[in-house]
């Protein structure tokens, strides 16, 4: 594996369903190590992005490079044991089993070479603050709880890229800082390159270092929050009209 | 660690020895009680008999629990696997001498040889269509098995060649020595489940029965775990089916694969609860017991089919009050990850 291509490289994507396109040519990178957002209103192809990059649907067209290496065809298990991970819009948690159960899954099925299952699933528990809920069942969660369980299975084991779908949408403002200071302490401690779907730009500014916008299934902005927020385009697909700026 | 020692000098018991006996009385009472029953006075071959049936029940249910109760999928054709296991070891010994030994084995590996096909062609299909799936591949043996007479002996079914008593054979014309063989597979059965429902491949099938996308996203091989599943669960079957076939000694392919035999196949852990080691234990031994009363009852009454009428009230009121069968009303938490 080629260590000094980016952790993930998206190539002219496109997806079609039926006569739609949810997609079309879409093309970015991102650096090992960065904390990259992806923005843009309702409908605008963030989440079948996401589904593309994490193997759960084929693109219609194009290229997606994980650290150099072409897994377009691969499979979403291999994808996540090769250490590209994620969550899920609508948390998707082992209801029948305990938290850390869940958070063992992944643990076992995408083993960190020298530590155990046991090892690895007690320092995530640790790590995310997950202790004193290692025992419970999902149904016994608050929303907060259950996305931080969902992080915690995301990492557990080998991950080198995080992938937070909307991980932020329905919690408070306070809940969502904490959430935001967990996931930039594993980019920090565990050197996970992390990547936000969100869309809600202001949510996102304090958190990322760059930005990528999708409107109508196009990138049209790519770049730092701040230079995101002034972007003409992104304003007009964001409120319709010429307004100031966004942040 | 060493004994305490007491005033008086002698060697007092470990509290951890107590402790452990403790844990392995429930396990090891039952197994006692079952062992002592042919030496009891009071105790008669139908009595024998009810509880050899019981305890081949409760292994077929802890196989069809693997597939279905741990790894999610509602497999209805399991009774194919019966099936296979039987008429192998029949036709084998019948027509070859090769004894039940060595006939169960080779039951067993063509159970899996089916499995991995049967399971390559369903088990990309989900929910009903995967359970239609199965009972389309039983129906189609059920003709199978009635088209090749001379194999099979059509609908006549298959009858053993009795030799008495021969452990060669694997023949008695007691039931206590079926006694003893199925209780080392129920036992045998039970700690199979505990051991996939503790390991890295149960928690696997837990998960995919959970939810496939999330379980695929954790690393899990989906297909590949379901099935894996499946063979595991179609060779416990097909191993079971030898004791099956040599306690009652004939097989027809209604019997074999049938879906009324299917269904029985399913009780014991429907009952019991689903994804439970103890569930197909408790479920088989109530499913028996309540057979032999309503079979008792349907005689005196001269009345046909009430066993049938038990059974489907006994699935109605599971299903309605208490989805996650008994275990599931005695213990707290009972389904998914605990190993009881």
């Amino acid at each position: 594996m080629n260590t000094a291509a980016p952790a993930l490289e998206v190539t002219a994507v496109s997806r079609n369903f039926g006569g739609v396109a949810a997609l079309a040519d879409v093309s970015f990178s991102v650096r090992e190590g960065e904390v990259m957002g992806l923005i843009g209103p309702n409908g605008a192809g963030k989440s079948t992005l996401f589904e593309i990059v994490s193997g759960n649907l084929p693109p219609s067209a194009g290229r997606i490079a994980y650290f150099g290496a072409d897994c377009t065809a691969q499979p979403s298990h291999l994808r996540r044991r090769a250490g590209m991970c994620r969550t899920f819009q609508k948390v998707r948690l082992f209801e029948s089993m305990t938290v850390a159960q869940n958070i063992a899954v992944a643990a076992s099925q995408c083993p960190t070479p020298g530590r155990s299952t046991r090892d690895e699933v007690d320092a995530i528990l640790t790590q995310l603050r997950l202790e004193p809920l290692a025992a419970r069942r999902p149904a016994a969660l608050t929303l907060a709880d259950r996305k931080r369980v969902e992080i915690g299975r995301a990492i557990a084991g080998h991950c080198r890229l995080l992938m937070l779908d909307e991980s932020l949408s329905g919690l408070t403002h306070e809940e969502a800082e904490h959430l935001i200071g967990e996931v930039l302490a594993l980019n920090r401690t565990r050197s996970i390159t992390v990547i936000v779907v969100e869309h809600v730009l202001s949510v996102l500014a304090a958190m990322v270092q760059r930005l990528v916008v999708l409107n109508n299934g196009r990138l049209i902005a790519d770049g730092t929050p701040r230079e995101v927020a002034h972007d003409p385009v992104v304003i007009e697909a964001y409120l319709g009209k010429k307004h100031g700026a966004l942040l | 660690m060493d004994a305490p020692l007491a005033a008086s000098g002698k060697v007092t018991p470990q509290p951890a020895r107590a402790a452990r006996w403790r844990t392995l009385a429930p396990y090891v009472l039952p197994i006692v009680v079952i062992a002592v029953l042919p030496l009891l006075p009071f105790v008669n071959n139908y009595i024998i008999a009810a509880t050899v049936r019981a305890l081949i029940f409760i292994s077929l249910g802890q196989a069809w629990n693997i597939v279905a109760g741990i790894g999610g999928q509602l497999s209805l054709g399991h009774g194919v696997f019966l099936g296979l296991g039987c008429y192998t070891t029949g036709i084998l010994f019948n027509r070859y001498g090769i004894p039940p030994w060595i006939g169960g084995w080779a039951g067993m590996l063509i159970s899996l040889a089916v499995a991995l096909v049967m399971g390559s062609m369903t088990l990309r299909m989900r929910g009903v269509f995967f359970a239609l799936a199965t009972v389309a591949v039983s129906l189609a043996l059920v003709q199978i098995a009635l088209h090749f007479v001379d194999l099979t002996g059509g609908g006549d079914g298959l009858a053993l060649k009795f030799f008495g008593n021969s452990l060669w054979a694997m023949q008695s014309r007691a039931p206590a020595p079926f006694l003893y063989g199925s209780l080392a597979f129920v036992v045998a059965y039970y700690w199979i489940t505990r051991w996939v429902l503790a390991s890295d491949f149960g928690f696997a099938m837990q998960a995919v029965r959970d939810d496939e996308v999330a379980a695929a996203a954790a690393g899990v091989a989906v297909f590949r775990t379901k099935v894996t599943g499946f063979m595991l669960s179609a060779a416990m079957t097909a191993l079971a089916a030898v004791l099956y076939m040599q306690f009652y000694m004939a097989i027809d392919p209604e019997a074999a694969f049938g879906l009324s035999q299917a269904i029985q196949l399913q009780l014991p852990a429907l009952l019991g609860g689903l994804g439970t080691a103890l569930g197909p234990v408790i479920g088989g031994a109530v499913m028996i017991f309540l057979s032999e009363v309503t079979n008792w009852g349907s005689t005196k009454l001269g009345i046909n089919g009430v066993d049938i009428l038990v059974y489907g009230l006994m699935l109605l009121a599971v299903i309605l009050r208490a989805p996650k069968g008994i275990v599931g009303l005695v213990f707290k938490n009972a389904l998914g990850g605990s190993s009881r």
